[in-house]
C-alpha cells in the first residue's frame, strides 16, 4: 500500500518519534543532571552504565558466559543487567571519583573518560562479541504478540517505545520528588552548595556521593535497558554512540540542574532530530541542527531553559 | 654573608666538562638514530608515520588544553578538515604538494577560529560539550558530502614520486614534527605563551594585568587548529586517500578521546611529555596486533581466559589498546599528576646541558610563569 503522507502525517509522524526518540535522552540526561548537581562534572560514562546493564541482561537472559549458559527468566535477566550497571557505576565513585574529590573539575571529568574508555575495553574483553545479537524487547516477551502495534493516531509505535516514554516521566517525576521531599536528597543538594557547612551538620560527603552515583548508575542502566531491548544489534559501547552527545546536549539545554530540564532538553533534542531528518536530507543534517539549537541556546540563556538554581 | 655566598655558588651555572658534552653529544646521535631507523622498512615505517601524526596531534590539542586549559573534544574536526582540504585540492586541483597542504593548515585554522569566537562566550565545560557536538556535526555533515568524497568512494590522491617511498614520507613527517615542537618552544617563551599561561590561571586577572584576553584565546584556536591542519595533511598523503570514515563516529568520537588520553597522560602543558605519549598511543595498536598475531604468541595466547576473545571479534587490539590509555590515565590523574614529562624531566634537563637530578627544585618549568610577567 502506497501511502501518500498527508500534511498532517508529515508534520504529525517526527512529533511522534522525536517524542520516544527524545525519552532516551532525557534519561541519559536526568541521571547527568542528577551528577551534576551534586559533584558539579559531567559524566561521560553515563551512556555506558547502560550498555553494560543491557550487554549482562543479555547475556543472562539467553547467552553463554564463562562457558555457563544462563538462561534466566527475562524480567530477573534484566534485574541482574540493573543491577550489575548501578554496580558499575558505585565502583567507578569508589575507585575514581572519590580519590579526585578535591582536584579541579576538569581533572574530574576526564576521569570519567577514563571510565568510559574502559568500560569499553572491558566489554571487549568479556562479553564474546561474535554471538552478541539483540535483546528480546518486553514486546517479545511480556505481552504476547510482538508484531502488535499501539495504533495512535495511524503511526507504529511499538510498547517499547511507550514503555520508554511511560519510564521517563515516572523516573523524571521519582527524581523531583526526590530532591524535593526526601532528607537525603536534600543532603545532597546541600552538599553541592557548600561542603563544609553540610559535614559540620553533620553530612557524611562521602556517603552523599556514593548515593548519588548509585542513583546515576540506576537511571543510566535503565535507560540502556529501555532503549537497547528490541534494538537490533548490541555491541560494546553502542549507548554511548547513540546517546551520549543526545543526552549532553538535552542536559545543557534544559540548564544542568533541572530536573524537568533534562526532561524538557531531552523532548527537544529528539523532535529537533526527527524534523531535521523529516525535512531535509543532506548528510548529518540531525547533527549539524542540533549543534546550532544548543549554540544559539547557550549564547542566548547562558544557564539553559530552566537552569535557576545554580 | 656566608650564607649569600653559598647561595651564589648553588646558583653558578653548571657548566659542562669536555666528557659531559661528549656524553649528550652520543645520546642525541641515539636518538636521531633511533628516530632514522624506520626509514628502512616499508610497512612499519607507515605506522611510524601514524604514530608522527598523532604526537602532533598531541601538540596541537595542548596548545588547547594544556597551555589554555579549555577541554576540547572535537580536534579530529581539524585533524580531518586538513586532510579534507589537503586531498580534494589535490584530486581536482592538481595543485603542487606544498601549495595543497597550506591550504589544509589555512581551512583547519579559519573553522578554528570560528571555534575560538564561541570559546570567548562559553569557556569550561560548556565550552568542551560544543566543542563534542562540534566533532560530531562536521565530520558527518561536510566530510560527507559527495563532492568531497569523490562520491562516496573515497578521495585517491599520490605522492609525488620523489617522496613514493613510506619510508620517505616517514622522515617528512619527522621533520615537521621537529620544526612544530621547536616552534611549540619559541610559543611558550614569547610574550603569547606566558599571556595564554596567565590566561589559564585567571582570566580576570590576566585582564587586569592588560593580556587582550580575546585576542589571545583566538591565537590559541588558531595554532592548535594550524598545527592539526598541518597532520591532517600528513594523513592524507601518508595513506594517499581521504575516506571520511576515519573521522566520522564512533572512530572519530574515539580519536578525540585519545587525543585528550595523550595530552593527559603526557602531562598537560608538557610538550615533551605530550610527543612522546603520542608516539607510544600511535604505535601501539599497530605493535599490540603484531604482538597477537605473531607465531609464538598465538597458539597459547588462544587459552587465556579473557585474551582469547581477541581472536574471535573483528575489533582487533583497538579496544585492548583503549584500555591501556584509560588505565594510564586513570593513573595518572590519581598518582602521578605531572604525567610522563614529569618523569622524563630529569632526562630532559640532562640533555639540555643541565645536571642530572632525580629532584631538581630549580623552577617548575613554564608552570612557575606569573601573569605579571606579561606585558600587553
Amino acid at each position: 500500500m502506497i501511502l501518500a503522507l498527508n500534511a498532517q502525517q508529515q508534520l504529525g509522524q517526527p512529533l511522534v518519534l522525536g517524542i520516544i526518540e527524545g525519552s532516551v535522552y532525557g534519561l541519559i540526561a536526568l541521571g547527568l543532571v542528577l551528577l551534576y548537581k551534586s559533584n558539579r562534572i559531567f559524566n561521560f560514562a553515563q551512556a555506558e552504565f547502560g550498555t553494560i546493564a543491557a550487554l549482562t541482561a543479555y547475556f543472562a537472559y539467553n547467552g553463554k558466559l564463562f562457558g555457563i549458559p544462563w538462561h534466566m527468566p527475562w524480567l530477573v535477566a534484566v534485574l541482574v543487567g540493573i543491577v550489575l550497571g548501578t554496580l558499575s557505576a558505585v565502583l567507578t565513585e569508589r575507585l575514581v571519583i572519590r580519590p579526585l574529590f578535591r582536584q579541579p573539575k576538569v581533572i574530574l571529568v576526564v576521569g570519567t573518560v577514563g571510565v568510559l574508555l574502559a568500560s569499553i575495553a572491558v566489554e571487549y574483553l568479556v562479553f564474546p562479541t561474535q554471538d552478541t545479537a539483540s535483546l528480546p524487547s518486553v514486546t517479545d516477551v511480556g505481552l504476547k504478540d510482538p508484531a502488535f502495534r499501539v495504533g495512535f493516531a495511524a503511526y507504529n509505535v511499538s510498547w517499547e517505545q511507550v514503555l520508554t516514554l511511560v519510564v521517563l516521566i515516572a523516573m523524571a517525576l521519582g527524581a523531583v520528588a526526590f530532591f524535593r521531599y526526601s532528607r537525603q536528597g536534600t543532603a545532597i543538594l546541600a552538599v553541592s552548595q557548600e561542603p563544609t557547612a553540610a559535614a559540620t551538620v553533620g553530612i557524611s560527603i562521602g556517603r552523599v556521593s556514593l548515593l548519588t552515583w548509585t542513583l546515576a548508575g540506576f537511571l543510566g542502566s535503565v535507560a540502556g535497558i529501555v532503549s537497547i531491548g528490541g534494538a537490533p544489534l548490541l555491541v560494546p559501547g553502542i549507548m554511548t554512540g547513540t546517546t551520549l552527545v543526545g543526552g549532553i546536549t538535552a542536559a545543557v539545554l534544559g540548564g544542568v540542574t533541572s530536573m524537568p530540564g533534562a526532561f524538557l532538553g531531552g523532548l527537544l533534542v529528539g523532535l529537533v532530530h526527527q524534523y531535521t531528518s523529516a525535512f531535509f536530507s543532506f548528510p548529518g543534517a540531525q547533527n549539524v541542527a542540533v549543534g546550532l539549537v544548543l549554540l544559539v541556546v547557550l549564547l542566548a540563556f547562558p544557564k539553559g531553559l530552566l537552569g535557576s538554581e545554580t | 654573608m656566608t650564607a649569600v655566598s653559598t647561595s651564589t655558588a648553588a646558583r653558578m651555572p653548571y657548566r659542562l666538562s669536555g666528557a659531559g658534552v661528549a656524553a649528550r653529544g652520543l645520546a642525541y646521535l641515539g636518538l636521531g638514530v633511533v628516530l632514522f631507523l624506520p626509514w628502512f622498512t616499508t610497512d612499519f615505517s607507515k605506522t611510524c608515520s601514524l604514530a608522527v601524526i598523532y604526537a602532533l596531534m598531541g601538540l596541537s590539542l595542548n596548545i588547547v588544553v594544556g597551555y589554555t586549559g579549555q577541554l576540547s573534544l572535537g580536534h579530529q574536526g581539524f585533524l580531518g578538515l586538513g586532510a579534507l582540504v589537503t586531498a580534494n585540492v589535490v584530486f581536482k586541483a592538481n595543485l603542487p604538494i606544498w601549495l595543497a597542504m597550506t591550504l589544509g593548515v589555512l581551512a583547519a585554522m579559519a573553522v578554528a577560529l570560528v571555534l575560538g569566537l564561541v570559546a570567548l562566550r562559553i569557556t569550561g565545560l560548556y565550552l568542551s560539550l560544543i566543542t563534542l557536538v562540534f566533532g560530531s556535526a562536521i565530520t558527518s555533515s561536510l566530510f560527507a558530502l559527495a563532492t568531497f568524497t569523490d562520491n562516496n568512494s573515497g578521495v585517491k590522491i599520490q605522492r609525488p614520486s620523489y617522496l613514493a617511498d613510506n619510508g620517505d614520507w616517514y622522515l617528512v613527517c619527522v621533520a615537521v614534527l621537529l620544526a612544530v615542537f621547536y616552534l611549540d618552544y619559541r610559543l611558550t617563551i614569547s610574550k603569547v605563551g606566558r599571556a595564554l599561561l596567565a590566561l589559564k590561571e585567571n582570566e580576570r586577572v590576566a585582564e587586569a594585568f592588560g593580556i587582550g584576553v580575546t585576542s589571545y584565546k583566538l591565537i590559541a584556536f588558531a595554532l592548535s587548529g594550524a598545527i592539526a591542519g598541518l597532520a591532517g595533511g600528513l594523513y592524507a598523503f601518508r595513506g594517499e586517500l581521504y575516506s571520511e570514515k576515519d573521522f566520522q563516529d564512533p572512530n572519530g568520537f574515539t580519536l578525540a578521546l585519545l587525543f585528550v588520553v595523550m595530552c593527559v597522560v603526557g602531562g598537560l602543558g608538557n610538550r615533551l611529555g605530550v610527543v612522546v605519549a603520542g608516539l607510544f598511543f600511535g604505535l601501539i595498536n599497530e605493535l599490540l596486533d603484531d604482538f597477537f598475531y605473531a607465531g609464538w604468541v598465538k597458539p597459547w595466547m588462544h587459552h587465556v581466559p579473557f585474551l582469547s576473545s581477541y581472536y574471535d571479534s573483528d575489533v582487533k587490539a583497538s579496544y585492548l589498546a583503549s584500555l591501556i590509555g584509560a588505565l594510564l590515565l586513570l593513573q595518572t590523574l590519581i598518582f602521578n599528576r605531572g604525567g610522563l614529562g614529569a618523569q622524563l624531566r630529569p632526562l630532559s634537563r640532562w640533555m639540555t646541558g643541565h645536571r642530572f637530578e632525580l629532584h631538581d627544585e630549580s623552577d617548575a618549568g613554564i608552570a612557575a610563569v606569573e601573569g605579571s610577567s606579561v606585558r600587553a
